[in-house]
């Protein structure tokens, strides 16, 4: 890439970043969640300069989380859009918001082929083809042991308070690991989490833990996903028990972990002032799983941001882009964009 | 010459420039982390035996041990009581087995920051070119943020007990080195003139009489120390160490209002009773010695 087109890419970044002053006040402003993860603060720097340039909208950005951005929509409607809002840990009180009306499930699939499971370094796969499931890895516990007790194997876990941690505590419980010799740990962030797979992955040490796909760990490690070895236990021990905290799942079932919800979440106030225009740009956007995750290794190799990933997917990806939206926006955007 | 825009390395170079440092650390931890670990292995086997040891006593004897230790340091009903009620209080809300977490890396930073920081302290004291060297490191130390050197630690070390050790030492050890030298290079002309006098050698003069008069300053910087490893806690829980900040960060994330409150108001509990303790017993010291200076 050229350096006058890295600088003209960086212009237009910032441009987009402080408000282009093209905006058309028809949709107004719009507030979107700018999670805390590389793909959804991706994805939100695309909505941004699509929105912006493409539906004259007047964008700003919150930082977002799981929980506290689904608490905030659902309480104050504030932030609008949340463009990557994983669902399995909020099931119940957002199908009440859905029923109410307050809040719109904008497209129920933005990424495809994502997932959370539990994963181990492909190095540890190929030194043990043996451990094809779940099942065979917590017979082995000696292969993956803790720092602080090597007589346990580690099972890291999710950080405190993220959705995930519950149910992997209660699939802990469920798959009766404590007696099978095992620990689960709490890595205490994203940072810790990342930083334990990194260091298993650079040292060639084995490691087994929660992770969820798309993201640049996975594609950059080539990390591997265990399959279970059992089957999806039923909704009822899925939502009635292993997402829910562990007094009120006295008995969690084995159970594969369930196929991942990922939705754009709108608020009803973003949906009746946005219009159909932009609803249907954001029930369109799907990203094929395969760009997402090289967009994702993009963004680590280089470092960048959210911005930067965006301009440079826009830049890089228009067959895929120019089909969200209609030619007529599409030619505003790339107008914006040169 | 385009005075609009600093003339920067460029993003390219900038980008490679990073790209080499980070490859260059990954080298360094893939050839020396596995002995830099080993290196450590013995604090995390005595950290891992303290909080097994705290946590299997039986309260009773905890609740007394902190009662005596109370005593004995502050010489106070008033905190001895004070005390005791607030760790009735922290079993009673649930938090024993987090406030034992938290107590076990607590009391060995503040060892190792001591073992480490007074030493360093007695060079700064008695060297000028160390004090130059050692001042912009702690002042590096202080405000560097946390986040930042969390990253290279637990790359090398991963995460768990001894990585957290090490952050909270990076950011509580510089007052107990500060306080140390600047208690010594506070202690009088006159005392170390008549020290010298009565023929002391070097060593005798430093530990006969300038620790011993800087011992209320030294004081202060382990009580400093104390108190600023307690406010690392929930960061420590950020990358794997148990204890109090565990529910801090979970209550973070969820808006658990009451359980944050109750995690964050049992920190500051212990670092009031420790606060407390080792303040009237650095007063008392101070009294004691002025005591004596009129005999």
């Amino acid at each position: 890439m050229s350096i006058s087109k890295t600088f003209k890419k960086a212009a237009i970044g910032l441009t987009l970043l402080f408000g282009s002053n093209v905006a058309i006040a028809e949709c107004g402003d719009v507030v979107l969640a700018e999670m805390n993860w590389a793909s959804a603060g991706f994805m939100a720097n695309v909505d941004k300069i699509i929105l912006e340039s493409g539906f004259g909208c007047k964008v700003s950005m919150v930082p977002g989380a799981t929980m506290t951005t689904f608490a905030s929509m659902n309480e104050k409607g504030q932030p609008d859009v949340a463009a990557e809002l994983w669902t399995n840990a909020m099931r119940e009180p957002l199908k009440l918001a859905f029923a109410e009306g307050s809040l719109h499930s904008a497209n129920g699939q933005p990424i495809t082929g994502l997932g959370e499971g539990w994963w181990i370094p492909p190095a540890t796969a190929k030194k043990y083809p043996e451990l094809k499931t779940v099942l065979d890895i917590l017979e082995r516990p000696d292969l993956f042991p803790d720092a602080e007790d090597p007589s346990k194997g580690a099972f890291i876990g999710c950080p405190a308070g993220w959705g995930c941690q519950l149910v992997n505590a209660n699939l802990f419980r469920a798959f009766d690991m404590e007696k099978k010799g095992w620990k689960l740990v709490d890595p205490g962030s994203a940072a810790g989490l990342d930083g334990s797979m990194t260091k298993a992955v650079q040292r060639d040490n084995n490691w087994f833990g929660y992770y969820w796909s798309p993201t640049s760990m996975i594609g950059k490690h080539k990390m591997v996903k265990v399959p279970f070895g059992v089957p999806f236990g039923g909704a009822d021990n899925w939502d009635g028990c292993i997402v829910k905290s562990e007094q009120d799942c006295a008995n969690p079932k084995p159970s594969s972990w369930t196929k991942s919800v990922v939705q754009t979440v709108v608020t009803d106030k973003f949906k009746k002032q946005a219009g159909s225009d932009v609803m249907s740009y954001l029930g369109d956007r799907v990203y094929p799983g395969e760009v997402m995750n090289n967009m994702l290794v993009y963004m680590a190799d280089n470092q960048a941001g959210g911005v930067d990933a965006a301009v440079e997917f826009l830049f890089t990806q228009e067959a895929i882009w120019t089909q969200w939206v209609s030619p007529d926006v599409a030619n505003k955007i790339k107008k914006a964009l040169n | 010459m385009d005075f609009d825009q600093f003339p920067s390395m460029g993003r390219e170079d900038l980008r490679d420039f990073k790209k080499g440092i980070d490859s260059g650390f990954r080298d360094f931890s893939r050839e020396f982390g596995e002995a830099i670990e080993q290196f450590f292995d013995p604090l995390l086997w005595f950290l891992v035996r303290l909080e097994q040891l705290l946590q299997a006593t039986p309260w009773p004897i905890i609740i007394i041990i902190v009662g005596v230790l109370a005593w004995l340091g502050s010489r106070s009903i008033k905190i001895v009581v004070g005390s005791v009620l607030s760790f009735f209080a922290i079993g009673y809300f649930g938090m024993w087995e987090d406030t034992m977490s938290t107590l076990a890396i607590i009391s060995v930073s503040t060892l190792v920051c001591i073992s480490v920081g007074i030493p360093t302290g007695v060079m700064m004291a008695r060297s000028d070119r160390a004090q130059k060297v050692v001042t912009p490191i702690l002042d590096i130390m202080q405000t560097i943020p946390a986040f930042v050197y969390l990253i290279p630690v637990v790359m090398l070390l991963g995460i768990g007990k001894v990585p957290g050790l090490i952050a909270v030492c990076i950011y509580a050890m510089p007052p107990v080195v500060r306080l140390t030298n600047l208690g010594i290079r506070l202690v009088e002309k006159e005392a170390l003139e008549a020290a010298d006098a009565f023929g002391a050698s070097s060593t005798q003069r430093l530990f006969g009489v300038q620790i011993p008069l800087a011992l209320p300053n030294i004081f202060a910087g382990v009580n400093q120390t104390i108190m600023m490893a307690l406010s690392m806690v929930v960061i420590a829980s950020m990358i794997g160490v148990a204890g109090l900040g565990v529910p801090v960060l979970r209550s973070i994330s969820n808006q658990y209002l009451a359980l944050g409150l109750m995690n964050g108001l049992a920190i500051v509990a212990l670092a009031i009773i420790f606060d407390r303790v080792s303040q009237e017993y650095g007063s008392r010291l101070q009294k004691h010695r002025q005591g004596t200076q009129h005999d």
